[in-house]
């Protein structure tokens, strides 16, 4: 698995929200994407997902360009926000259930009642996903990128919503899914948690990309890089 | 054979959503009953003036109808980004055309097997016989609202008064489907036959064949656009 993004370009209007970004990213890449509000970093999430097309610029998965009439690479592409992207009028199961059969990954019932225990909701397979918390719900989007296993998992914010356990999960997911040469890109606030799993980090600032160093230890650099976008007189410890 | 078999997916889930919700169904049989009895104390004409009128009469409720279910077509996808979770899967567009147009169809089918025969039962109607003929009629006009309406619901989906600029969109381009229909029916309760009818039963037929083709064919741009 591995992207290749070139002159990616995203304007809104006059607006440029996203200017000649350039990525490849290898087997394994686990991007940590930070940056302040209105950087850019949902709008690139986005653009590598598809949902929105780029003002200029390519992305290819794997070789193969990703366009909206792609369907076989958007089939390799999971984007995961907090307790979106659910059906909150089909029980937790049903969710599970479509959603395989839409990315034709056709699971038996011990599979998907395995994914829900993992994550907690096996008590709760038949309820309404409308029942459910926003912790819960993201906890079911866990289980639904699990079983629907793409090859680069794209996620915005996703620690907002999720309780102690539930990072837990989350990050065990991730680590398995990188660790089988998969791609993984976040964007988060949560800078340490972040950094922790990742082993390469992105800074946008004004649409641009500022930063871009696989991770070290000691990490000077990024702590330099970072220092601008962090609350007056704090600094960061690398 | 893929298209068909996401299609039946997706209209599968829809039917679920409904019959949980039933917010579409309900609405539509109220405002079409509705719309009946307003129509019956409002005219107080011969039953055979009347039969002349029933054409224009029911499509005008079939059309206010449809559109207050075409208004709704897309909320279960409106809720929690869930269109966003479909474009992004590796769904064939033209199976999302098929299984909302497909969806939108059986709601007005359901309907009008309701309200054909009530209309029948407050005018005092005679010409029962001509029923199942005038049904197969409304199914061709009612294929053609369906296509063009999910065309151009989606198309209005991320408009901010959407419910408003439906109407206003959808109606003048129904004209041909509306006055082929209703011609269509008129000849039929005149002659109780379908012989008279042909040119405008071929007008319907090619309306719904032209705007399906292109639905399945657009729809990957109209859903993204």
């Amino acid at each position: 698995m591995r992207l290749t993004v070139k002159k990616l370009a995203k304007a809104y209007g006059f607006l440029w929200a996203l200017k000649d970004l350039d990525l490849d990213l290898p087997p394994g890449s686990f991007v940590a994407l930070l940056g302040p509000n209105g950087a850019g970093k949902t709008t690139l999430l986005k653009l590598l997902a598809s949902l929105i097309m780029p003002t200029a610029g390519s992305i290819e998965f794997d070789g193969e360009p990703i366009s909206r009439n792609a369907p076989k690479s958007r089939a390799q592409i999971g984007f995961m926000t907090p307790a979106d992207h659910l059906y909150e009028n089909l029980t937790v199961e049903e969710n599970l259930r479509f959603f395989s059969a839409l990315y034709k990954r056709h699971h038996s019932s011990s599979a998907i009642g395995a994914a829900l225990e993992a994550i907690g909701l096996a008590p709760r397979a038949g309820e309404s996903v409308g029942n459910l918390s926003s912790g819960m719900k993201c906890r079911l989007s866990i289980a639904k990128w699990q079983l629907l296993q793409p090859g680069l998992l794209l996620l915005d914010e996703p620690y907002g919503v999720l309780d102690g356990k539930g990072i837990d999960l989350l990050e065990s997911f991730l680590q398995a899914h990188c660790a089988q040469g998969n791609l993984a890109i976040m964007a988060s606030h949560h800078v340490s948690r972040a950094l922790k799993l990742c082993n390469r980090a992105i800074i946008l600032h004004q649409g641009r990309m500022s930063f871009d160093e696989a991770k070290q230890q000691p990490w000077p650099s990024f702590a330099r890089a970072f220092s601008e976008f962090l609350p007056q007189g704090e600094s960061w410890n690398s | 054979m893929e298209l068909l078999t996401q299609s039946y997916l997706l209209l599968q889930k829809d039917l679920r959503l409904e019959l949980r919700r039933r917010d579409s169904l309900l609405t539509m049989f109220f405002f079409g009953t509705l719309l009946l009895f307003v129509f019956h104390f409002s005219f107080d004409v011969a039953a055979d003036k009347m039969a002349e009128m029933a054409p224009a009469l029911l499509w005008l409720a079939f059309l206010f109808t449809g559109t207050l279910g075409l208004a709704q077509l897309f909320q279960s996808e409106r809720e929690n980004h869930c269109l966003d979770a479909l474009l992004l899967s590796p769904l064939d567009r033209g199976a999302l055309f098929l299984a909302k147009s497909g969806f939108n169809l059986l709601l007005m089918i359901l309907v009008e097997l309701v309200v054909m025969p009530l209309f029948w039962i407050l005018f005092n109607l005679s010409s029962w016989n001509l029923l199942p003929q005038l049904f197969l009629v409304t199914l061709l006009g009612t294929v053609g609202f369906c296509v063009l309406g999910t065309i151009m619901s989606a198309i209005t989906l991320r408009a901010r008064a959407r419910e408003l600029l439906l109407p206003l969109v959808l109606f003048p381009l129904m004209i041909p489907v509306l006055l082929a229909t209703i011609r269509c029916m008129e000849t039929v309760l005149k002659t109780g036959t379908f012989n008279d009818a042909a040119p405008w039963l071929r007008l319907l037929f090619g309306f719904d064949v032209i705007f399906l083709t292109l639905g399945v064919l657009i729809f990957d741009w109209v859903i993204e656009s």
